[in-house]
C-alpha cells in the first residue's frame, strides 16, 4: 500500500500518515533548522514528475479594487466594460500582461501602490500540477520565494504582553517602529459558476474599498453598522457583491437571512489557504469561503489565539524540556522553527514562570488535535529549498458541507490563486487572472486522473 | 559568373528604395511603449477589441493617404471616438510628449 492510498479517506490510517509528518516536522523544529527536509513533506506519495505543470504568472494588483475597477476616473476606458461583466482578459490579454502590470504598479508612484516597495518584484512565477483520485484533489505549487514561516509575536514588556512584529504594509512597519514579520500563504478561491462574474473577474469581486489596507473603514464606523454588527465582526474584510445593497459600499450589507438564502443557494466561493506558520507544521491548510465576510468553515481550524482575554496573557508557552526554552526573543526570530503546538511543545501557561522583558511567544497556537469539521477539510504541506516553494494541498473531492464548493470529477471549477510572501498581507500579494481547474475535464489547468 | 555581384547590388539597391518611409522604425521599441501605455487593451494587432485592430487602422490610412501625422494627433489630442455601440469614448492621450516616441509609435502601427 503506497502513501497515497494512506492518504485517502478520513481513515484512522491516514491520521497515523498525518501524525507522523507532524512529529517529523517537530523533529525538525526542535532541532532549530529551519526549512528542514522535513516540515511539511508531502506524504501523498504521487510522482509529481508525471503530471504535467501549467505555468501561470502571478502579478502584484496593489490597490485594484472592485470600486477602482470600476471607476472611469481610474480605470480609464475600461470602467463599464468591467461593470457589465468583461472578463479582466478581454483587455489584459498580452503574453506578458501579468508582468508589465505588476512592474508598473511596484516602479514608484503609481497611484496604485501609494507605498514604496524597493526591490520587491512585479509579478512571481508560479507552476501548478494538479492530480486526483477517488477520495481527493491534488494541487502542487512551486514559486521562488523567501523561507518566511513566522507570525508576530507576544512581547513582553516588563508588565504586558504587547504584539511584536507586523506584516510589511502596516504602519509601525513603515514607521520603522516594529521588524516586518509575516507568514507566507498560498491561496486558492473556487467558484462552480454560481457566483456572477467570477469566472470572469475572480479574486477581484471580492476585493473592496473600505477592507484592511484598502482605504479602510474605522473601528468606529464598523461599530456603528447595523449589518456589521449583525455579523459581529468588528472589521471589513472580504466580501461578494451580492451580499450588498449597494454592492460597492460595505455599509449596506444584507440581514443574515439574506445571507443565508445566498449561501444556500451556492452564492460563495470557496477560499483554501496554505499557511506557512498556521498552519503548515500541522499538515493542514485553512477552509473557508467569502460571502458577506472572509469566514472560516464551520468546525475548528488548525490554530486558534494564544491570547487569553480575561487575564490579557498568554494561554500557553513552550514546554522548555521540549523547546529548549519556555520563550523566545529577538534574536531568535527567523532562526529557530518557532511553532507552538498543543499536544507536543506547548504547556499551558504559568504566569509566575519568571517572564523578562523582551520574552516572546506565539500569537498563535496550533492544535492539530482540536481541528475538526468543514474547518479541517483540506491538508497541506510545503517545503522550502534552494530559495523555492513546494507546497502540496490535498482537498476531499464531493465535500457536502453547506460552506464547501464541492470538487467532483469531471467537473470545471473557475479559479484564482494569489501568494502572500515577503512578511506582507492583504493587498501585498501577488495574484492570477480568473483561470479555470477541470477534474479530468478540458480547462486551463487539467487535474490528471490518478491510477 | 562576373555579372551575379552586380546584379544582387542593383536588387538590393531596388528593394531599398522600395521600402516606404513609414516602415523606418525601432519595432520592439514601438511596442513597448504601445504597451506601456495600455494601448494594447483597445487595440489588437489583427482583431478588433473595443477599438479597431492595428491592422484595420493602417489600411484605413493608406486608403485615406494619412501619415503619422495623423496618427500622431489622434494620440496626443485625446478626442472623442464613437465606439461599436454608439457610446463616446475620450481617447486616451499617449504618456510621453518626445516626438521621435510618438512617431516611431505612429510608424510601427501604420506598419500593420
Amino acid at each position: 500500500m503506497d502513501q497515497r492510498t494512506l492518504m485517502q479517506g478520513l481513515s484512522p490510517l491516514k491520521m497515523k500518515v498525518l501524525a507522523a509528518s507532524v512529529a517529523a516536522a517537530l523533529t525538525a523544529g526542535l532541532a532549530g533548522c529551519v526549512g528542514g527536509p522535513t516540515r511539511g513533506a508531502d506524504t501523498t506519495g504521487i510522482d509529481w514528475g508525471k503530471i504535467p505543470a501549467t505555468k501561470l504568472v502571478l502579478f502584484y494588483p496593489g490597490k485594484s479594487s472592485y470600486e477602482w475597477l470600476r471607476d472611469p476616473a481610474a480605470h480609464k476606458g475600461a470602467a463599464s466594460e468591467t461593470a457589465r461583466g468583461d472578463s479582466c482578459v478581454s483587455c489584459h490579454d498580452d503574453a506578458k500582461e501579468e508582468q508589465r502590470q505588476g512592474a508598473k504598479i511596484l516602479r514608484g508612484n503609481h497611484p496604485l501602490e501609494p507605498i514604496a516597495l524597493p526591490g520587491k518584484p512585479g509579478h512571481v512565477d508560479m507552476n501548478i500540477q494538479a492530480a486526483y483520485d477517488d477520495k481527493n484533489a491534488y494541487f502542487r505549487y512551486q514559486w521562488k520565494g523567501a523561507n518566511n514561516v513566522e507570525y508576530p509575536y507576544y512581547r513582553f514588556d516588563g508588565k504586558e504582553w504587547k504584539v511584536y512584529g507586523a506584516p510589511r504594509l502596516d504602519k509601525p512597519v513603515q514607521e520603522g517602529k516594529q521588524p516586518a514579520i509575516y507568514e507566507t500563504r498560498l491561496s486558492m478561491m473556487v467558484d462552480d459558476g454560481k457566483v456572477p462574474m467570477f469566472k470572469e473577474q475572480g479574486c477581484w469581486l471580492t476585493c473592496h474599498e473600505g477592507e484592511r489596507d484598502l482605504n479602510p473603514a474605522t473601528k468606529e464606523e464598523v461599530a456603528a453598522n447595523a449589518a456589521m454588527k449583525a455579523y459581529k465582526k468588528t472589521d471589513v474584510r472580504k466580501y461578494l457583491p451580492a451580499s450588498r445593497s449597494n454592492v460597492s459600499d460595505w455599509k449596506t450589507g444584507k440581514s443574515p437571512e439574506e445571507i443565508a438564502k445566498i449561501k444556500a443557494a451556492g452564492g460563495f466561493v470557496d477560499l483554501i489557504q496554505w499557511r506557512g506558520h498556521r498552519t503548515n507544521p500541522v499538515g493542514g491548510t485553512d477552509d473557508g469561503y467569502v460571502l458577506e465576510w472572509r469566514n472560516f468553515d464551520a468546525g475548528k481550524n488548525h490554530f486558534a489565539s494564544n491570547m487569553d482575554t480575561a487575564t490579557k496573557q498568554p494561554k500557553f508557552m513552550f514546554d522548555a524540556g521540549k523547546f529548549g526554552s519556555k520563550a523566545v526573543t529577538a534574536d531568535q526570530v527567523g532562526k529557530k522553527d518557532n511553532f507552538l503546538i498543543k499536544g507536543d511543545n506547548a504547556v499551558p501557561f504559568d504566569p509566575k514562570a519568571g517572564w523578562k522583558e523582551g520574552d516572546m511567544l506565539p500569537r498563535y497556537a496550533l492544535q492539530p488535535a482540536d481541528a475538526s469539521g468543514s474547518a479541517a477539510d483540506n491538508k497541506g504541506f510545503g517545503t522550502w529549498k534552494d530559495g523555492m516553494w513546494t507546497v502540496v494541498v490535498v482537498r476531499p473531492l464531493n465535500l457536502a458541507n453547506p460552506d464547501d464548493k464541492a470538487l467532483k470529477a469531471g467537473g470545471v471549477y473557475s479559479v484564482g490563486f494569489a501568494i502572500h510572501d515577503d512578511n506582507i498581507t492583504t493587498r501585498g500579494h501577488y495574484v492570477s487572472y480568473a483561470k479555470t481547474v477541470g477534474l479530468g475535464a478540458k480547462a486551463d489547468i487539467v487535474a490528471v486522473k490518478l491510477p | 559568373m562576373k555579372l551575379r555581384p552586380l546584379i544582387a547590388l542593383v536588387a538590393l539597391a531596388g528593394l531599398c528604395l522600395s521600402v516606404p518611409a513609414f516602415a523606418q522604425f525601432d519595432a520592439d521599441a514601438a511596442e513597448n511603449v504601445f504597451k506601456e501605455n495600455d494601448c494594447h487593451k483597445c487595440h489588437h494587432a489583427t482583431k478588433a477589441k473595443k477599438g479597431p485592430s492595428l491592422k484595420k487602422i493602417a489600411a484605413k490610412y493608406k486608403e485615406k493617404k494619412l501619415d503619422e501625422k495623423e496618427a500622431i494627433k489622434h494620440m496626443t489630442a485625446g478626442q472623442k471616438v464613437k465606439l461599436d455601440d454608439g457610446k463616446e469614448e475620450d481617447h486616451k492621450i499617449i504618456d510621453t510628449k518626445d516626438v521621435k516616441v510618438q512617431t516611431n509609435v505612429a510608424k510601427w502601427m501604420l506598419s500593420h
